[in-house]
Order: structure tokens, then C-alpha cells, then sequence
């Protein structure tokens, strides 16, 4: 059982220009098994809250747990996907995919055939012995997700994982991930700004405010089990879309101000 | 990538060396035939074909061979020793904040020092045959110091939090992230390092040493001999410029 719980998590920072509070009192569960994604305005804390979930990042006060044990350092049942390029250019896909397992100590045989399973999964069979630099964007960020994958995590945690993708590619591994999530019962919380992305993908949506990050709303997709991009254009996503965006634009736009302001 | 279209890329490849192979030669003929005139124009410089002869004539030669043996041997040892303290020296300065502070403008400002005036200095602290080396490690370090602390600083941050997130160990940092990131400036620095650890040593030989190349270009300068001259500083160059051009080329295989 892998539940993310997060018991009033409070993350500062010591800036030049003062003490920042990136984070405050967020209370929340995702529950095992369960998709949730995180949207908010940029620079409002959503991906130093995913940071203090992998144990990357500690917070200032408050608890995480995740499967009932307390969260303090990163740990072998939380696999992260970054935003940024990650992949290792001098390993081949097959390598850069055994990545973690050998890293693990993980046995060689087993190594080649848990990577042989994630590479399946993301659809990369045949380019194993490709290297990142003769594959797309797109095709590198299925290598970082196969990379995570393949030590089976009880949790996913994913940082706006196809921002630097384009918009096709994105609605394709979207509908990846969240098709791999059905079948592997992971608990996922998944990062984006993109608002469609976030009702398409999961079950649950929070909203963060700007800083200090709050969640500041909490949104139950409840659209069928099967989606396909036709559901786009169904009343109930647009509601669903207009909700999330009534919260954020608040917040974007309180965000704004204060940038400005600061600059 | 398609099979015809990786057949038409690797006989591109090919065609590439084939130029690359034409030009070298093009370039050496041009080079013997200044040569040629060259000698015909000043008694000091023999012609090639008589620097040839002497050349093979010292190869042949067991005093001339003891020479060799001690040049190479201290530029062996001097560049491996500068290679790994360079390198260590450069991790420490490229991961610790607080050494990059103390110690960078002092790197900066040694290596700015022309080294081989401590020459004088070194003598009598490690004697004739240990000072070269030493002299030779001196110029090796820098290259590989700064490229590895450069290479080090610039590890992109993503490597090192996917590192912390796989709770990779030290030395699983530094053989599986670290290392294979700075690869590149790595091996140039190694590639300095070898041509200037040539330097170090026979600069050193050419002031003071019982054996070595450095010693007999002197001494056949000394001698009037410039054709013994000339053949010694050739097989300097000779070698100093394989070892470059074959870590050149491996430089820029890699991925």
C-alpha cells in the first residue's frame, strides 16, 4: 500500500532578498493506487512540494509519509520523472534504462529483463541500442519514465515530465502514462500547469495558490475510466476545465502583480 | 535511422577519411619539400634524407638508446602522476565550495608563474634524474586541474538529483554520473597533459641532467653536430605528435 500523506508540509527557503516561504500548511492524501496531479501558477511551490515527497528536498515543518513511513531522505519505493533532460547521453537506451537497477545492485540478469519489461512498457522496443541523442524529445522523456519504471516504485512522482514537449507528443505519453498507470496500480501525483493535461490524466485535481503554495482547491474528476481526446469536448470536462480555471487565474494573476512589483 | 541511409552515412564517413588522409599526406610532402630547400639554404639544417640516416643510425645506437629510455621514463612518470593529482585536485576544487574559494585564485596564479624557473629550486630537493619529472608533473597538472574542476562545476543539476533519488553512493557518483559527464574535457586536459609533460622534461634536460633527449640536442648543438640535432628534436616531435593525434582521435569518438 503506498497513500501519499502529507500533514501540514511548510517548506522555506533562504533567498539573497530574505526568507521565502515556498510551501504552507498543505494537509493532503493521495490515496494507493490513486492519480492525482498538481496544477498551479509558476513559481507557486508545486515542484518543491514533489521535491519534499521524494525526499529530495526536507521540509521546514510538517509530515510526509508515504505507506505509512515517514519520508526523510530519498528511498527505492518513490521513483521521480524530471522535468528536465535526464537522460545519460553516453549510455544507450537499454543501459540508461538499467540505470537505477545497477545502481541498486540489482543482478545483471534481472537488470537486462526488468529493462526489457519498462522499455516495452514506454513503447521503445527495437531501440535499445540507441543512443538519446538520436531519439526525439519525446522518445528521451519515455526513456527517463522507462528509467523509474523499471524499479517498479510503489509511487511515481512526475515534475511537468513533457514540458519541453510539443503538444502531440504530450497528448500521446499522457494517454501512456495514464494507460500504464491502469495496469500497474502505482499511486501517481503528477505535476503540470497544463489544465487539460491534469482532468485528462487523473482522478483527483489539486490546485495550488501562488506563493506561499496552499491548496487551495480540490477537484474530483469524476469522468469515465476510459478517456480518449474526444472527451475534450464533453460538457463535463468543460465544467470541470472552467473550475480549475476559476481557482488558478485568481492566483496567476496574483502572481503576476507580485513579480512585478518585486520587480 | 534506415539502412540505406546508414550505408550512405558511414560511406560518407569513409569519404571523410579518405580526405582527411589525402590532406595529411599533402601537407607532410609540402613540409619535406620546404625542408629540402630549407637545407640547401643554411649548413644547419641537414636534409631530410640525411636527418633520416642519422636518425636510424641512433636508434641502432646503445648509448643513444640509454638516452631515449631516460627521457621516456621520466615523461611517462610525469604524466601519470600529473594526470592523477591533477585530476583528484580538480574534483576536489570542481565539488567542494569551500576549496574552490581558498584554493582557485592560487591555481590560477601558479599556473600563471612560468614554471621552469623554480628549476634552480627543485635541484637540489630531488636531484638530476628526480627533478625533470617533477618539472614534467608541473606542467602536466594544470590542464588536467582546471578541465576537471571546470567539467565538474558544470555536472547539470538534474544528474545530480537523479543521483540522490537513486541513493547512488560517492563512488557510484563519481564512476557512473561525474566521470562519464566530464569525459570530454577530461580527455583534452590528458591530451595537454601528455604533450606538456614532453615539455616539462626536455626543457628541464636542456639546463641540467646526466641523460636524456634534451641533453643531446644540447650537446650536438655544443658539438656542431646538426644533423644529431636536428634527427633528436625530429623524433621528439615525431612521437610527441602521434600520442597527440591518437588522443585526438579518441576524443572525438566518443559520445
Amino acid at each position: 500500500m503506498s497513500t501519499i500523506q502529507l500533514d501540514d508540509i511548510r517548506v522555506e527557503f533562504d533567498t539573497p532578498s530574505g526568507k521565502v516561504v515556498a510551501v504552507n500548511g498543505v494537509t493532503q492524501q493521495v490515496p494507493s493506487g490513486g492519480f492525482v496531479s498538481l496544477v498551479g501558477p509558476s513559481g507557486c511551490g508545486k515542484s518543491t512540494l514533489l521535491a519534499v515527497i521524494s525526499g529530495l528536498t526536507r521540509a521546514t515543518s510538517g509530515q510526509v509519509a508515504v505507506g505509512g513511513k515517514a519520508v526523510t531522505r530519498p528511498g527505492r519505493g518513490i521513483g521521480v520523472v524530471f522535468q528536465e533532460e535526464s537522460t545519460l547521453p553516453w549510455r544507450t537506451v537499454q543501459e540508461n534504462v538499467q540505470f537505477a537497477l545497477q545502481i541498486a545492485g540489482v543482478d545483471k540478469g534481472e537488470q537486462v529483463e526488468r529493462a526489457n519489461w519498462a522499455i516495452d512498457l514506454v513503447g521503445l522496443k527495437g531501440f535499445e541500442k540507441s543512443y538519446p541523442s538520436m531519439l526525439s524529445g519525446g522518445m528521451r522523456q519515455r526513456v527517463a519514465l522507462a528509467r523509474t519504471l523499471a524499479l517498479e516504485p510503489g509511487v511515481v512522482l512526475m515534475d511537468e515530465p513533457f514540458a519541453a514537449l510539443d503538444q502531440q507528443t504530450r497528448i500521446f505519453l499522457g494517454a501512456e502514462v495514464r494507460d500504464i498507470w491502469q495496469r500497474s496500480q502505482q499511486t501517481v501525483l503528477f505535476v503540470t500547469h497544463d489544465i487539460s493535461e491534469a482532468i485528462l490524466l487523473s482522478q483527483q485535481v489539486w490546485v495550488m495558490s501562488y506563493r506561499p503554495g496552499r491548496i487551495i482547491d480540490v477537484i474530483d474528476v469524476d469522468l469515465p475510466e476510459h478517456r480518449d481526446a474526444s472527451i475534450v469536448s464533453s460538457p463535463a470536462f468543460n465544467q470541470l476545465h472552467n473550475r480549475v480555471w476559476s481557482s488558478l487565474q485568481e492566483e496567476s494573476k496574483r502572481g503576476f502583480r507580485q513579480q512585478e512589483t518585486r520587480t | 535511422m534506415s539502412l540505406a541511409a546508414r550505408r550512405s552515412a558511414s560511406a560518407m564517413r569513409g569519404h571523410e577519411n579518405v580526405k582527411e588522409i589525402a590532406g595529411s599526406a599533402g601537407l607532410a610532402l609540402v613540409a619535406l619539400v620546404v625542408w629540402q630547400v630549407a637545407s640547401g639554404l643554411t649548413f644547419v639544417i641537414p636534409t631530410p634524407v640525411e636527418t633520416l640516416r642519422v636518425l636510424v643510425a641512433n636508434l641502432g645506437d646503445p648509448a643513444y638508446l640509454t638516452d631515449v629510455r631516460a627521457t621516456a621514463v621520466a615523461v611517462v612518470s610525469a604524466f601519470t602522476v600529473g594526470t592523477v593529482l591533477g585530476g583528484i585536485m580538480g574534483l576536489v576544487l570542481g565539488l567542494s565550495r569551500w576549496a574552490r574559494l581558498i584554493f582557485e585564485p592560487l591555481v590560477i596564479a601558479l599556473n600563471g608563474v612560468p614554471k621552469i624557473v623554480l628549476y634552480p629550486i627543485l635541484l637540489p630537493i630531488f636531484q638530476l634524474s628526480g627533478s625533470k619529472v617533477v618539472m614534467g608533473i608541473l606542467f602536466a597538472l594544470f590542464p588536467v586541474l582546471i578541465n576537471v574542476a571546470t567539467g565538474v562545476r558544470e555536472v547539470p543539476a538534474v544528474y545530480w538529483k537523479l543521483g540522490r533519488s537513486v541513493q547512488a553512493s560517492r563512488v557510484q557518483m563519481l564512476l557512473h554520473i561525474i566521470l562519464p559527464t566530464i569525459r570530454r574535457p577530461l580527455l583534452t586536459g590528458i591530451r595537454l597533459a601528455a604533450s606538456l609533460a614532453v615539455v616539462g622534461v626536455v626543457l628541464s634536460e636542456f639546463f641540467a641532467t646526466r641523460r636524456g633527449l634534451g641533453r643531446v640536442v644540447l650537446q650536438s648543438y655544443g658539438h656542431g653536430d646538426y644533423a644529431e640535432m636536428v634527427a633528436t628534436i625530429l623524433l621528439l616531435i615525431v612521437v610527441s605528435f602521434t600520442v597527440s593525434i591518437m588522443l585526438w582521435r579518441w576524443e572525438k569518438r566518443i559520445r
